[in-house]
Order: structure tokens, then C-alpha cells, then sequence
């Protein structure tokens, strides 16, 4: 009975029986906000901090979160580093090259707004927000590894309130 | 039986691969398995650091510098900072140049690790990525106890440092290296002897001296040809005469080789960092230099010897507070040229290698 | 070879250089921009000399010329120089250095790219740092301007 006292207030358990009665909803959300697959895409200064946040100290694997080559395997993009005017056209096939339902991460100052080359550069792209739909801002010239974990809960937080309608809508 | 027949055909690798290392396109030209031709296409990294630097003061192209090359970004804001005291002829106090060495020291430790992690990495074992970020960790540590960021320092400015080290830096980086230097020597054992990492690394990419010195190569990748150069020697700055340090050198120019060179350099570096913790002075960590910083005119090309070979500033000054002109120049850039000439003929899987083996870094080559 | 022989060296020597004061640390000399390929073979064959590496190539745009600036050093002997070639601000042009070195192939593209100045004998010139699809002309020069570009603001 151990692992039903773990599971999610949403279970409902039927007396004397193994059996476990929820809506799918529920069940998919949990599953998917527990093993976000993310796609590895690094392009600059963040990419670094994203490396580190996968290894060993701050290890991503606990949450769930393993990196993939493919967006075709992933669910979460976490875009880190500077997108520039060539690079643009490139995070738009990955984003549309994932599978629905997919979430975007913008991860560090670059990706929100400019960052440090919103001024004089002729080839940054200011912001990504007009590329793809951005779920999660982090902030941060890199962003530490604890703020980009305590993104990613956020992100896991707004999955498990997902409707299931709502992948239709994006 | 008949021969097959074969066509040529062309293949992307890029610019979102996992073993570029950023965002690099490779056009590959293949037949079958085989390489024909590489062609690098560059620039999905262009931020214009250099358009940027000459709308800025000096003391503020230095955060920008930091990002020219993020992963020793200590050295960016060194070249610059050495630049603008040789425009301005400023002595930089003892102190300063000692903690400089320091840094400088540890964070080519730090690139070399993610070198370690990802090249191996990419060959195919994932245990050492992890341990060598592990021990970067420690480094990270005493970089935040400095400057307070693990990444972009802005800690070296120009005329010293930004700030003096808390009291209990010296002791744990003193630990800090004695426990890199035995960890190096496991990664040696871990590696060195196993059969596979040999067949996937030596006498693959083989480059020879000559080669090496037309394309402009340096630092790690010319040691590993043969040839004995290094600028902390051979073009001195700062007070790297005073240590007591060898230049590790290979001869065959493979993977294996410039894999080597850069696990050797580690552990001198390791014994610098030791020798300079030993001779820290006390005094002053900054020379007196006006916020409005307006070097005479003139100009100056500097380099350093980085952890990705030479990196140089070539700056221009007018006599305003801005730079005229900022050229930065990263080792990689000549690297990355360097690749198709020697990738001709092996298969696709070799040419991971030998990527990583340059150590390209995208920032540094796209600025 | 300490620097002021290796100056009085090329001044005696090389009658085509010209010495440049502004050079703050290491020796800088002027050089025609018909002569360059020739006078980069020379170093580079000098047996005293042998400047054999290629640092740098530096483009840049002082709003009446255009400059060329080439970081050269000599491995063997460790020494350090700076040519500089001046061209003019219209229709500038200069002969490539990829004969004399290699390295030179990829900093001359980017010179041709970003500030327009015009390569001769160079075997690759296609565009490379900014997007395929640019028609903004060359960034890098000081008056370029787009509608997009943003200056910093000043005080």
C-alpha cells in the first residue's frame, strides 16, 4: 500500500483491490510533467549552465528530464543562448518539428528580450517571443542552474493544471 | 561479383547537432561512410561583439568581451584589460597580477574540463562527462566566492581586479588543486588504456606541423603537432616568467595527442596556480585609473595563450573613451578553418572526433 | 632578435616599409597595397626572419580610408609585426594573402563580408557571418545604418 499513499491526490482507491480509478486527464499530465524530455539546444553562454545543470551536481535526470538530439523525442524545448537573424528560421523547424504537446523554456536574457546585445547588434534577434510561443522566461546573463531547475518545476506545475483541451489551442 | 556502384551524395550536419558543439553547419560531401569534402558554414552565432564594442566605454566592453568567449571568459576580459594598460602604459600592482595568474589558471582548467567531458562524450562513454564536471564544479565555487558568477566574471578590469579574495579562498583552492591533480591522474587510468578510446582516437586526424603553422593553428593543436610554442613563453605577459612550469608537447598530431596535451596542461596548470598561492603578496589589487577611462592614441594588437590556443585583441584608439576599433580573434576561428583539410577521407564518425578534438568553441569563431 | 634590431633590420632591408609610429607595443609597419603580396613572400622566406604564422587580419574603417591590418609572428625566431596597408575609401581593393598564407582565406572573407572591401585572387568569397538572404549592405563600416539597428543611448 506504500505506493498508493505516493501517488497524486487525484487517485481515488478502491477498497481491497488493487485497482486505481482517475481520469485520463489526470494521468497524462502526471506522466508528463514528470519525465519532460528536452531537446538539446544550446547556443551560447547558457548552453554551458545547461550542461551543468545536467551533470552531476544539480542532475536534471531527478526530475525526470533527459536530454534528446531529436526534437522529434522531445516535449520541452529549453532554448539557451543568443538566437540570432540566421539562426531564427532554424529554432522555428525544431519547435515545429516537435510533437505536441510541446512547451518552450526561454532560458537567460538573450532569448527574452536581447539581453546584453540589445544594442548595436545588427544581427540579434530581439527576443524569441516572436519566433515561438515561450512558456517559461528565465532570467539571468546566464541564468544559474537553480533558477533554471526552479523554472522547469514551474513548468511541471502548469502541466499537472493542463486541461485536456487545451492542446488543441496552441 | 559485380562491383557496387556508389554516388555522392551531401549531407547536413548542423547547425543543430549535438556534437558540434553549438551551432556550427558542416555541408559533408559523402560517399558512402567517407568523407569527400567538409565545408564549415559559420555565423548562426554572429552577435556582432565587435560592432557593439566601439558604441561602449572601455570599462563596459569587458562585460561584453565576457561573452566573446564564455567558456574562459577570465582570459576575454584579460586580453582586453592588457590591451588598454599597454595603450595607456599602466603598471599593474603585484598583487593584482599574482590573483590574475590565478584565475587565468583556473579557468583554463575549468575549459579544459568541458573539453575532457564533451569529447569524450562525444566518442561514446558518458561516465567521464560527468566526473569532469564534478571537479569544474569546485572551480565554479571559487569563482563565486570571488566575483560572485560561475560564467561571465567581469572580474579583471583594466589597471587589476575588481576585487580582493575572501580569506578563505586560499585554503580551499589549495584543496581544490590537489584534488584535480589526483583526479587527472584517474582519468588517465580511466581512459588511457582502454581499447576502444585508442581505436577511436590515435593516428585519426593527423595533422602535421607544417600544416598546422599555414592554417594559423595554435596552442593546444600546435603542441600536439610537435612544435613547442607557447605564447605564456614565447611572447611573455603578466608573470608567468617567475613559475616554475613544463610546455606538455606531442609529436603525432592525433586526437589522442591533443587529448593528452590538454590533460598535461591541466596538471601544469595546477602547479602554477600552487607556485602563485605561495608567492601572493599583500598590497594593492588596482592601479589608479579614472572611471572615465581615455587611453592615448594608437594602437595594439595583444594575445594570450587560452585554453583554445591564441586569443588577441587588436584595439584602436582615437583618444575617446570609446575604442576605435576592437578586433577580437579566438583560436577556434583558425581551427575551424583548419577542418576540412584534414577530415578528407575518414568516415563520419571519425569526423566527430576530430571536431571535438579542436575543442571549437562557436562564439569565438562567429563573434 | 630584440625589437629594435628587428627595426632596424627591416628598415634596412626592407626599403617598401615604411615605420609607423602609432604602433604602442609592438612594431608597425606601412606597406603599398600593390607591394603587400610581394613583401609578405619576403618575410616570410627571410631565413633571418620566417614569419611563418598568421595571427590576424584586421579590417578597418577611420571614415577617410580603409585599413588592412595584418598581425603576422615568427614561430621559430619569436617575433611579432604589424603591416598595415591603407586603401582608399572609394572602391577599395586589395590583392588576397592565401598564397603566402593559408590562414589569411577565412579573414579575408570576413573583411570582404563586413566591410566591403574588395578581395583579388581569393578562391572562396561567399558570404559566411551573416544570414544568406542579407541585403543590407556591409555593417561593420561606421555610417551603416538600418531601421532596425538600435544605438546605445547617450547621456
Amino acid at each position: 500500500m506504500g505506493l498508493i499513499k505516493k501517488l497524486p491526490v487525484f487517485a481515488e482507491k478502491v477498497p481491497g483491490g488493487g485497482i486505481v480509478t482517475t481520469s485520463i486527464e489526470q494521468v497524462l499530465n502526471f506522466a508528463q510533467a514528470k519525465s519532460l524530455w528536452y531537446l538539446l539546444f544550446g547556443t551560447a553562454c547558457c548552453a554551458i549552465e545547461l550542461m551543468c545543470t545536467g551533470a552531476s551536481r544539480y542532475d536534471f535526470d531527478r526530475l525526470g528530464m533527459i536530454f534528446r538530439a531529436s526534437p522529434r523525442q522531445s516535449d520541452l524545448i529549453i532554448v539557451a543562448g543568443t538566437i540570432t537573424k540566421k539562426m531564427a528560421p532554424r529554432l522555428r523547424t525544431l519547435y515545429d518539428q516537435m510533437a505536441e504537446p510541446r512547451y518552450v523554456i526561454a532560458m537567460g536574457g538573450c532569448t527574452i528580450k536581447g539581453g546584453p546585445f540589445y544594442y548595436d547588434s545588427y544581427s540579434v534577434e530581439k527576443g524569441i517571443e516572436h519566433i515561438i510561443p515561450v512558456d517559461i522566461y528565465i532570467p539571468g546573463c546566464p541564468p544559474r542552474p537553480e533558477s533554471l531547475l526552479e523554472g522547469c518545476l514551474n513548468l511541471s506545475k502548469q502541466i499537472q493544471k493542463r486541461k485536456l483541451g487545451d492542446w488543441q489551442e496552441k | 561479383m559485380a562491383e557496387l556502384r556508389t554516388e555522392e551524395f551531401q549531407v547536413n550536419m548542423g547547425p543543430h547537432h549535438p556534437s558540434t558543439h553549438g551551432v556550427c553547419r558542416l555541408l559533408l560531401t559523402l560517399d558512402g561512410e567517407k568523407i569527400i569534402k567538409v565545408e564549415p558554414y559559420i555565423g548562426y552565432l554572429h552577435r556582432a561583439i565587435e560592432k557593439i564594442c566601439e558604441n561602449r566605454t572601455y570599462p563596459m566592453c569587458i562585460p561584453i568581451l565576457d561573452r566573446f568567449e564564455y567558456v574562459t571568459a577570465m582570459s576575454c576580459n584579460y586580453v582586453f584589460s592588457l590591451a588598454a594598460e599597454r595603450l595607456a602604459e599602466i603598471e599593474v600592482p603585484e598583487r593584482a597580477e599574482y590573483l590574475r595568474v590565478i584565475m587565468l589558471e583556473l579557468n583554463r582548467i575549468a575549459s579544459h574540463m568541458i573539453f575532457f567531458g564533451t569529447t569524450v562524450m562525444d566518442i561514446g562513454a558518458l561516465t567521464p562527462f560527468l566526473y569532469a564536471l564534478r571537479e569544474r564544479e569546485m572551480i565554479m565555487d571559487l569563482f563565486e566566492m570571488t566575483c560572485g558568477q560561475r560564467l561571465t566574471y567581469n572580474y579583471i578590469r583594466i589597471g587589476g581586479v575588481s576585487r580582493d579574495i575572501p580569506k578563505e579562498f586560499i585554503p580551499k583552492c589549495r584543496e581544490t588543486i590537489k584534488t584535480i591533480d589526483e583526479k587527472i591522474e584517474e582519468y588517465k587510468r580511466l581512459l588511457n588504456g582502454n581499447p576502444i578510446w585508442k581505436a577511436r582516437t590515435i593516428g585519426i586526424g593527423k595533422l602535421s606541423p607544417e600544416l598546422a603553422i599555414a592554417y594559423g593553428a595554435s596552442g593546444p593543436i600546435l603542441r600536439a603537432s610537435g612544435v613547442e610554442y607557447d605564447l605564456r613563453r614565447d611572447d611573455p605577459y603578466s608573470i608567468y616568467d617567475r613559475f616554475d612550469y613544463k610546455i606538455p608537447t606531442y609529436q603525432n598530431g592525433d586526437v589522442y595527442d591533443r587529448y593528452m596535451v590538454r590533460l598535461d596542461e591541466m596538471q601544469e596548470s595546477c602547479k602554477i596556480v600552487a607556485q602563485a598561492l605561495d608567492g601572493l603578496p599583500e598590497g594593492d589589487i588596482r592601479a589608479k585609473v579614472k572611471p572615465n577611462f581615455k587611453p592615448p592614441e594608437g594602437e595594439v594588437y595583444t594575445r594570450i595563450e587560452n585554453s583554445r590556443g591564441e586569443m588577441g585583441v587588436h584595439l584602436i584608439s582615437d583618444g575617446t573613451n570609446k575604442p576605435f576599433r576592437l578586433k577580437a580573434r579566438g583560436g577556434s576561428f583558425a581551427h575551424l578553418q583548419l577542418l576540412p583539410e584534414i577530415s578528407k577521407g575518414c568516415l563520419i564518425a571519425d569526423l566527430v572526433a576530430i571536431f571535438a578534438s579542436f575543442d571549437v568553441i562557436l562564439p569565438e569563431v562567429d563573434r | 632578435m630584440t625589437k629594435e634590431e628587428l627595426k632596424s633590420y627591416l628598415e634596412s632591408n626592407y626599403p617598401e616599409l615604411t615605420y609607423s609610429e602609432s604602433g604602442k607595443y609592438d612594431l608597425l609597419f606601412i606597406v603599398e597595397a600593390q607591394k603587400l603580396v610581394k613583401t609578405c613572400e619576403k618575410l616570410r622566406d627571410d631565413v633571418k626572419l620566417q614569419f611563418n604564422y598568421l595571427g590576424n587580419i584586421s579590417g578597418v574603417d577611420t571614415t577617410e580610408n580603409y585599413l588592412t591590418v595584418y598581425q603576422i609572428a615568427s614561430i621559430s625566431n619569436k617575433l611579432r609585426l604589424d603591416i598595415k596597408v591603407i586603401l582608399p575609401h572609394d572602391n577599395p581593393s586589395i590583392n588576397s594573402v592565401q598564397s603566402v598564407w593559408p590562414a589569411a582565406n577565412w579573414y579575408e572573407r570576413e573583411i570582404w563580408e563586413l566591410y566591403g572591401i574588395e578581395i583579388h585572387n581569393h578562391d572562396n568569397l561567399t558570404r559566411f557571418l551573416l544570414p544568406d538572404d542579407w541585403d543590407q549592405g556591409h555593417p561593420m563600416r561606421k555610417d551603416w545604418d538600418a531601421p532596425d539597428f538600435i544605438r546605445f543611448p547617450q547621456k
